[in-house]
């Protein structure tokens, strides 16, 4: 099995006014590549700060977490930049999308990053842009778009670059339950057509139950995962 | 993309870019106008001073700064005159000489100073051959004429044709009197001028004060260039050996002339810093609110991978098209004014009255602005460059958030 996400006693605490808070206690869970999986749990179980540090935004402060291989904690700033261009998408809860930009621009941004000549970048994202359903719209700006256009947008983004993960923080939560249930029909058909690894944290019950994996947190631990489904791209 | 996301970023809040443009383009307006005002007032000043007394450099006896007299007369050789006059930066020399005496009329007498001058010469060039408001400016030929300045010529009421004595002590110390007539009458503005000063043809001061032929008080260089005055001198000295003569800067032999400009110039560099330090809290309050407002966008582009670098270069990518777009308004409007001011003088005789004196030198009250490619460029590099400067305290704090705190 391919692990794309290895954490081993994974802990985090904050501190703040010499009040400390534990936010995970010793997470261990793996991820295998071609999973769709969720994270759901009460408000402060720890879902996102679980989600910051295999995305590289947050350091635990102990235990291990690897992403496709790599401790993250042994990496620099730099390092999890480059990582984060290259090998993660991010999907937000509020889009996140850059207003002065196009749907073509933001999307083809992570291209940008990686250095991909401009030509190739607008022939992908286009056909990427096609691919989520927003065909006809590169040139409207963010402000132009619906709530569900902009996410879609922000999933091209996601994916454009071809990463091993995408990582969706609360992804359908700004958007209505029929805008919700097409954007995770497509999220699942790339997950099934493209073996794009989705690690979601949400309270959408609707994720939830398209989700081949459920892993619920409380207090910072995992007390409970539900395997449901094949993991695409695996026989 | 960097220029293309700093370009458009800028454009988000017109109005808010649109006002710290105008402060940039208004500022260096200012600035420009007032340093090129300033600059051409300090210029038309040495010209009036150069052209009536002795250059741009001055030739003299070695100790006739220290004692002005009559008798420290030097004699500068024909051939280096000529060959001095034949330079590229020299626009002509003249012999003058300097005493001083008593003028005597039927209706009284004062103190003068004495100018002896080569008409030919001055007629081209001197302030006081161009304001004659009566009569007409001396002949080379002329054997026993003088203008005198027009406070002299009411005080001692003298009119064109009129007598007067000229009495003065010659280089021996033996008192003299010379009886000439008027011949025309200046009026420079100047107060000390136009009381004190007499002008005659050179031989007649020479007979006077008993020099001898090629005699003077002093020889002076007018240049056509100011700025090659260091070269000049040096090049003079080098061409006289070992003769006991002296050679000057205006500078040095009108300090008080000097030390005003510096002294003007400092309290102008005063008001250039307060100037530029108003534009540049303008510029840092719109960058920092506007960096400030994007926070969330700022943590988004570093989550996604943006390295801290990228994203410092493309907010310092705003500052520098702010400064850019606010300076190359302000060169335009400033050079405006600046050429406006270059060809019709700015009238300033509502502030300053007619004339101002200043160690004696008459400043019109109608200033001409000084056109100069350095004063252009030197205030828009320096606005720009305090811009930028002063761009980097919010570039710097574009990439220090918490990713996880501003995106939460």
């Amino acid at each position: 099995m391919n692990e794309i996400i290895e954490t081993e006693g994974l802990t985090k605490d904050y501190g703040q006014d010499g009040v400390v808070t534990r936010a995970l206690r010793g997470v261990n869970l793996t991820l295998t590549a071609g999973e769709f999986a969720a994270m759901a749990g009460p408000s402060g179980s720890g879902k996102s700060t679980l989600l910051n540090i295999i995305g590289g935004l947050d350091r635990p402060t102990a235990g291990t977490a690897r992403v496709q291989g790599q401790d993250l904690a042994k990496m620099s700033g730099t390092d999890l930049s480059r990582m984060r261009r290259d090998c993660i998408g991010f999907i937000f809860q509020a889009y996140n999308l850059i207003p002065v930009l196009t749907a073509l621009e933001n999307a083809e941004y992570v291209l940008m990053l990686q250095g991909v000549p401009p030509r190739e970048r607008e022939e992908r994202i286009r056909a990427i842009l096609n691919e989520v359903g927003l065909e006809g719209i590169e040139n409207r700006f963010p402000r132009e778009l619906s709530g569900g256009q902009q996410q879609r947008v922000a999933i091209a983004r996601a994916i454009a670059s071809e990463p091993a993960l995408v990582l969706a923080d609360e992804p359908t939560a700004n958007v209505d339950s029929k805008t919700a249930r097409s954007l995770l029909e497509l999220m699942r058909r790339l997950n099934e057509e493209k073996g794009i690894t989705f690690l979601f944290s949400t309270h959408d019950q609707a994720v939830m139950k398209q989700a081949r994996r459920l892993i619920i947190l409380q207090d910072g631990q995992i007390i409970h995962e539900d395997h449901r489904g094949e993991v695409a791209g695996v026989a | 993309m960097i220029l293309r996301l700093a370009w458009r970023s800028l454009w988000r809040n017109k109005r808010r870019t649109v006002i710290t443009v105008c402060s940039i383009a208004l500022g260096l307006t200012f600035a420009i106008f007032f340093i090129a005002l300033a600059e051409g007032a300090y210029e038309q000043m040495i010209e009036q001073m150069v052209r009536i007394q002795s250059g741009h450099i001055t030739l003299e006896h070695p100790e006739y700064r220290q004692a002005p007299s009559v008798d420290l007369w030097i004699t500068v050789p024909p051939q280096l005159r000529s060959e001095v006059e034949k330079w590229p930066d020299v626009e002509e020399t003249k012999l003058v000489i300097l005493g001083q005496g008593i003028v005597k009329s039927g209706a009284g007498n004062m103190a003068a100073a004495i100018m002896g001058v080569e008409p030919s010469v001055e007629k081209a060039s001197s302030p006081v051959a161009r304001n004659l408001i009566t009569g007409k400016y001396l002949e080379a030929s002329d054997k026993s004429q003088v203008v005198v300045g027009s406070e002299m010529a009411e005080r001692l009421k003298l009119a064109v044709g009129k007598k007067l004595v000229i009495a003065t002590n010659d280089v021996t110390g033996t008192l003299v009197e010379e009886l000439c007539r008027v011949k025309g009458i200046f009026r420079t503005g100047s107060e000390e001028i136009d009381a004190y000063f007499i002008q005659m043809p050179i031989d007649f001061a020479r007979r006077l004060f008993h020099l001898p032929r090629e005699g003077a008080t002093q020889m002076g260089v007018i240049l056509k260039d100011p700025g090659a005055q260091k070269r000049i001198m040096k090049r003079i000295k080098d061409r006289l050996d070992d003769r006991p003569i002296s050679v000057l800067s205006w500078q040095e032999v009108m300090p008080d002339v000097a030390t005003y400009i510096k002294m003007d110039k400092g309290s102008n560099l005063i008001f250039q810093a307060i100037l530029i330090f108003l534009i540049l809290f303008t510029i840092f309050n719109t960058l920092s609110m506007s960096v400030l407002e994007r926070q969330r966008e700022f943590a988004m582009l570093l989550a996604v991978g943006t390295t801290a670098r990228r994203l410092r270069l493309q907010v310092f990518a705003e500052t520098v098209f702010l400064g850019v777009i606010g300076c190359v308004a302000g060169l335009f409007f400033g050079g405006l004014a600046v050429v406006y001011g270059h060809v019709y003088g700015i009238n300033l005789s509502a502030i300053m009255g007619e004339s101002v004196n200043i160690s004696g030198f008459a400043l019109s009250s109608r200033m001409y602005t000084k056109l100069s490619f350095g004063i252009f460029f030197g205030s828009a590099v320096t606005v720009l460059a305090a811009t930028l400067l002063l761009g980097l305290i919010p570039v710097r704090r574009a990439t220090r958030i918490s990713i996880v705190d501003t995106l939460r």
